[in-house]
């Protein structure tokens, strides 16, 4: 049963292709089917799970502040993605009159693109990986990239002081994040010894006594660049605390000010389907990929142990943006330059100790030390400089 | 012609279009490029230039350079073109009027003169080095991974030059950047 | 009503009186970053809470749950008839003390006349414009026959600005039953000195019939 469901999807495949096959389809129609088909599902996936979290969100907000959520459209509201996606799609597209009207057109395409590129080297099982790139990670950050000229075009191209300013705080955002972000999943890729996302998650496979998962993120250095990497995917999701490039108390929602219809749908989608992207990569670098966290659970397939992780992440993120709220542009800028940074770099010469200690116990309390130290030093350093104290008027009183 | 042009696309239409995976993308390259060149929209012209960065990655990829593309992705598009755009956006437009570079009087025609100038200089260059005698080298296996045992081995010195000098410029803008305005 | 406040984590003193565990523990330490673990143990507690104590959820959800209102509760003035025939038993005897109270002036009135042109003691229109009316309550003070009184009916929307808007005497007349039924205590009581007053009409009456017949005798062969 285990081993029929864990290659249940590529078994699938195969069948599909193997009766194409008889029928006479050439074996390079073949092979374009077979990519069409991969490609087809992993969108379709994760469009899904953009329409479920899309709602899942609003119903978690709601139930920290203890209210209901959305529940109205079918069974406990699970339609209202049909209804959001009716309401977009039927509202006028409003383009302002003195918009770059190409370059705000764009913006929204471009967003989309490399958001649904970067899926292509998620492993999403045993086996399950689109494109097997040798340096997958690196390709994940570098076609991420693009987004950042889609959030300038979309600033850009409105018109609109606003967006102006939405647009460079996020480029300003997205730049200083991607650095500490690169760093932290650098140390992953140095202990597994690849840039391939599949390596990366077999070197976090087995046990240590029978039931401790070798997942990097149960390792002093892996815990803080796991940490530092979620943070970092938090700012580069534009997702709070870290959403002031959308601010819509201030900033009317940034570099989205001007997009109506649906070329906000997509922007919308861009950034859900980019969330879940960067959650999966977290999840491959640090918390073991498609691996089972006990060895009795390998009777879930892989895919499925993905899956849930991924899902797992996005709810901390939603969780996170019930309790935190919105940094200020220079506090951001700050917290990734003067703090990430060096804890990334700590994070980084940890892991490398770890590695050259002999990955034991004695390595695992050396590389503890080697971040727990910066990490308590800056914390005294930034505490006792923003100390709470009772609020004092120049004024009155 | 034509009919032998036809068999071999049906035969196998991936292996006959492969060539067109590179050349595509390069037409694209010079295209936006002379775009970026031509236009005289500053924001149309860096855009410009960020899709020529964009075809020379996929080009360096297409032609199997898997690393050099991806790298050339992640620099030039995350980071170089934003600092164009930035620059471009930080200019106020009457501080473009006023400034007069060096080159500003000898106008297109001289700059076209130039131009020309430095490609066949690099052309000759190049096609004068022993390099271009020789014959191809067989692609290598696993590119990323021999990169980095070449960073490593033979050029370990230049990598950890390179390395310093980072980090000094890195600590130096950290020194910069830590004097707090109240 | 349900209290949207619950009890303070913190009591008034400041001291950690009903606190669960792992807020006790967090709240001892102290380290870089506690404040945010705080806050986020606050967060997953009322999420997690929301499913299993009912009385955090203090939201109706409207069409289904209704909300129970006070007894005292108001929307707009509606009339009140007694028995089972609304033109019948109208108490309304179109004094139109309220016509000429009421501050936006939202009431209009038409006494009805009989075939002669004689006045009749009840009105053939009485209209009130809630779309005008404020809710004051001014008419039900000054009405000297208890017949106009606050409904509490609150689902008056429309798709017509004016024609749904506008009340007229069908719509208006309600049963005392029903004004027993949204007001109780009010109706009672309004009910107890309408029957005092019956009373003492009656006493008043039968005392003056009695008086009349007394003297009536030696009046009767007078003229």
């Amino acid at each position: 049963m285990t081993e029929f469901l864990e290659n249940a999807p590529i078994a699938l495949l195969a069948w599909f292709l193997g009766i194409l096959g008889s029928f006479g389809v050439p074996g390079w129609m073949l092979e374009i089917i077979s990519a069409l088909i991969v490609i087809g599902t992993v969108i379709g996936i994760f469009l899904g799970l953009f329409a479920l979290a899309s709602v899942m969100e609003r119903k978690i907000l709601a139930r920290v502040q203890n209210r209901f959520g959305p529940n109205r459209v079918g069974p406990f509201g699970l339609f209202q993605p049909v209804a959001d996606g009716i309401k977009m799609i039927t509202k006028e597209d409003l383009v302002p009159r003195g918009a770059d009207r190409i370059v705000h057109f764009l913006a929204p395409v471009v967003m989309m693109v490399p958001a649904l590129l970067v899926l292509a080297i998620l492993p999403y099982g045993r086996g399950m990986v689109p494109a097997e790139l040798d340096a997958g990670i690196l390709y994940f950050f570098a076609v991420g990239a693009g987004t950042e000229v889609a959030v300038f075009m979309a600033g850009w191209g409105s018109n609109n002081k606003y967006s102006m300013l939405g647009a460079m705080r996020a480029i300003a955002q997205l730049i200083s994040y991607e650095i500490p972000l690169v760093m932290s999943g650098i140390t992953a890729a140095m202990i597994a010894g690849s840039l391939m996302p599949s390596a990366i998650v077999a070197a976090q496979g087995g046990f240590i006594f029978g039931f401790i998962p070798q997942w990097f993120v149960l390792t002093p250095w892996g815990f803080t660049a796991g940490l530092i990497f979620y943070i970092g995917a938090l700012a580069e999701s534009n997702r709070s605390p870290f959403d002031l490039p959308e601010g819509e108390s201030e900033l009317v929602a940034g570099h989205l000010t001007e997009y109506s219809g649906f070329k906000y749908a997509t922007f919308f989608m861009a950034e859900y389907v980019g969330m879940f992207a960067i959650c999966g990569m977290l999840v491959t670098l640090f918390l073991g990929g498609w691996q089972a966290p006990l060895p009795f659970l390998t009777i879930i397939p892989s895919w499925a142990w993905f899956l849930g992780k991924v899902c797992f992440v996005a709810f901390t993120m939603i969780w996170v943006r019930a309790t935190l709220p919105r940094l200020r542009i220079d506090h951001l800028l700050a917290f990734a330059w003067k703090f990430l940074l060096p804890m990334s770099f700590a994070a980084f010469f940890s892991a490398a100790c770890w590695h050259f200690a002999g990955r034991g116990l004695v390595a695992w309390l050396l590389s503890l030390a080697i971040v727990a130290i910066p990490y308590l030093a800056f914390g005294i350093h930034f505490s006792s400089r923003f100390a709470i104290s009772r609020r004092t008027y120049r004024f009155s009183e | 012609m034509m009919h032998a042009a036809l068999e071999s696309f049906c035969a196998d239409p991936v292996k006959f279009l492969a060539p067109w995976f590179v050349l595509l993308p390069a037409f694209v390259l010079l295209l936006s490029a002379a775009a970026a060149v031509v236009m005289r929209n500053l924001i149309h012209a860096a855009l410009c230039l960020t899709l020529s960065f964009i075809a020379l990655g996929v080009v360096f990829i297409a032609l199997g350079a898997e690393f050099v593309g991806l790298v050339q992705l992640l620099v030039y598009v995350g980071a170089v073109a934003m600092v164009i755009v930035f620059a471009i956006l930080l200019t106020r437009p009457e501080q473009l009027e006023k400034s007069r570079s060096v080159f500003s009087g000898i106008g297109p025609a001289g700059g076209a003169a130039i131009a020309f100038g430095l490609l066949a200089t690099l052309l000759g260059f190049i096609f004068a080095s022993p390099l271009a005698k020789k014959p191809l080298p067989a692609p290598a296996v696993a590119p990323v991974a021999n990169i980095g045992e070449a960073l490593m081995g033979n050029h370990v010195v230049a990598l950890i030059v390179i390395g310093v000098l980072l980090t000094a410029a890195l600590v130096g803008a950290a020194v910069i950047a830590m004097e707090d305005q109240p | 009503m349900k209290s949207g406040m619950r009890k303070a984590e913190t009591g008034e003193d400041g001291v950690l009186a009903h606190v669960p565990l792992p807020q006790k523990i967090l709240s001892g330490l102290s380290f870089p970053g506690s404040g945010l673990l705080k806050g986020l143990v606050v967060t997953i507690r009322n999420f997690a809470g929301s499913y299993f104590e009912k009385d955090r959820l203090t939201t109706e959800q409207y069409p289904e749950e209704r909300p129970v209102l006070p007894e005292n509760a108001r929307s707009f003035p509606f009339l009140i008839y007694d028995g089972e025939d609304p033109e019948a038993g109208m108490r309304c005897v179109s004094c139109k003390i309220c016509e000429k109270e009421c501050p936006p002036q939202c009431i209009y009135i038409i006494q009805d006349r009989d075939e002669a042109g004689k006045a009749l003691k009840r009105p053939r229109v009485f209209d009130i414009d809630i779309s005008v009316c404020m809710s004051c309550q001014i008419c039900v003070e000054v009405c000297p026959f208890d017949s106009i009184r606050m409904d509490q009916d609150y689902e008056l929307s429309s798709y017509d600005r004016f024609g749904s808007l506008m009340l007229d005497k069908p719509k208006l007349l309600k049963s005392n039953t029903y004004y027993h039924r949204i007001h109780p205590t009010e109706a009672a009581e309004t009910d107890a000195r309408l029957e005092a007053d019956r009373k003492k009409k009656e006493a008043a009456a039968a005392a003056k019939a009695a008086a009349k017949k007394e003297p009536a005798k030696p009046a009767e062969g007078a003229p």
